[in-house]
């Protein structure tokens, strides 16, 4: 099997450590990549509880921290030769990344090894990689 | 760091009516009014900058927005450009749809943090509908300066 179109997801709880490994992995394997940052309501309303903020203010923080991702493994693509496409959406991640699995017929998901990407490895219908 | 990208763009690189019908050419009309209007030196330089990454992405963002952008040493700093066309362009957008607004942004090679800023504040700004469809019915460029201005957070 081949893998040419690579989805990355990210989330709030993504730090920026695996954005050069997969604009690494895009690179060595000629491959496209898709970056999607997913902007999960129920995460944003729990972290406002929690630090005593206003929702509209995690809100805003997530959105923006969201697109300086985007924008940040862009660049790194740009300087590696690699195509990118940057979507920022709201909703559910599990729900929002398999339908941009069949929109963009994604080969493979590149995600954060971490316990909450458990549900995306169980219930993915292509290869997830562990960055 | 708090940066207003209302700070970095110039009535003089306002173009209400962009004349250009495709992506490209629409670059090429934008840098030239730039270098015109003395805001940029490099004009080739800088255009080629900015269809290096047209070759490699997308920078149609959809809801008829396009933000092309690159960090060039053609710019002495952050600097934003505007143009509106009235009929669209194609500029592969993720939704297939024309852009009708057009930004375009560009800095120096070690400005990463500001270009990222600039880049994540403008694309957060134009996801908010009202602000679009002021931008698509300002008449003058004092007028997009003042919408940018209200709206920014």
């Amino acid at each position: 099997m081949e893998f040419k179109k690579f989805l990355l997801m990210l989330t709030g709880d993504t730090d920026q450590t695996i954005l050069s490994a997969a604009v690494q992995l895009c690179k060595d394997m000629d491959g496209k990549l898709f970056v999607l940052f997913v902007i999960e309501p129920n995460r944003v309303s729990r972290l406002a509880s929690l630090t005593h903020q206003k929702v509209k203010i995690v809100y805003d923080k997530t959105e923006e921290n969201g697109w300086q991702l985007l924008y940040l493994v862009e660049d790194e693509a740009v300087e590696n030769g690699v195509w990118t496409s940057l979507h920022l959406e709201e909703g559910s991640a599990l729900d929002i990344t398999k339908r941009y699995i069949d929109t963009y017929q994604i080969d493979a998901l590149l995600l954060k090894r971490k316990d909450e990407s458990k549900r995306m490895f169980v219930s993915s219908t292509i290869p997830v990689i562990g960055l | 760091m708090q940066l207003k990208i209302s700070e970095y763009l110039k009535p003089e690189a306002i173009i209400m009516e962009i004349k250009a019908k495709e992506k490209l050419a629409a670059i090429d009309e934008l840098v030239a009014h730039m270098v015109n209007n003395k805001l940029v030196s490099n004009g080739e330089e800088f255009i080629k900058a900015l269809a290096k990454r047209e070759n490699l992405e997308s920078t149609g963002i959809g809801d008829g927005i396009a933000i092309p952008h690159a960090r060039t040493n053609a710019v002495k700093g952050l600097l934003l450009a505007f143009a509106r066309s009235p009929k669209g362009i194609d500029f592969s957008s993720i939704d297939g749809k024309p852009s009708y607004i057009i930004f375009l942004i560009a800095s120096p090679e070690n400005q990463k943090s500001e270009y990222i800023m600039a880049l994540a504040k403008l694309s957060r700004l134009l996801r908010k509908h009202p602000v679009r469809e002021m931008l698509r019915n300002a008449n003058d460029p004092e007028e997009i300066m003042k919408i940018i201005k209200e709206n920014e957070e």
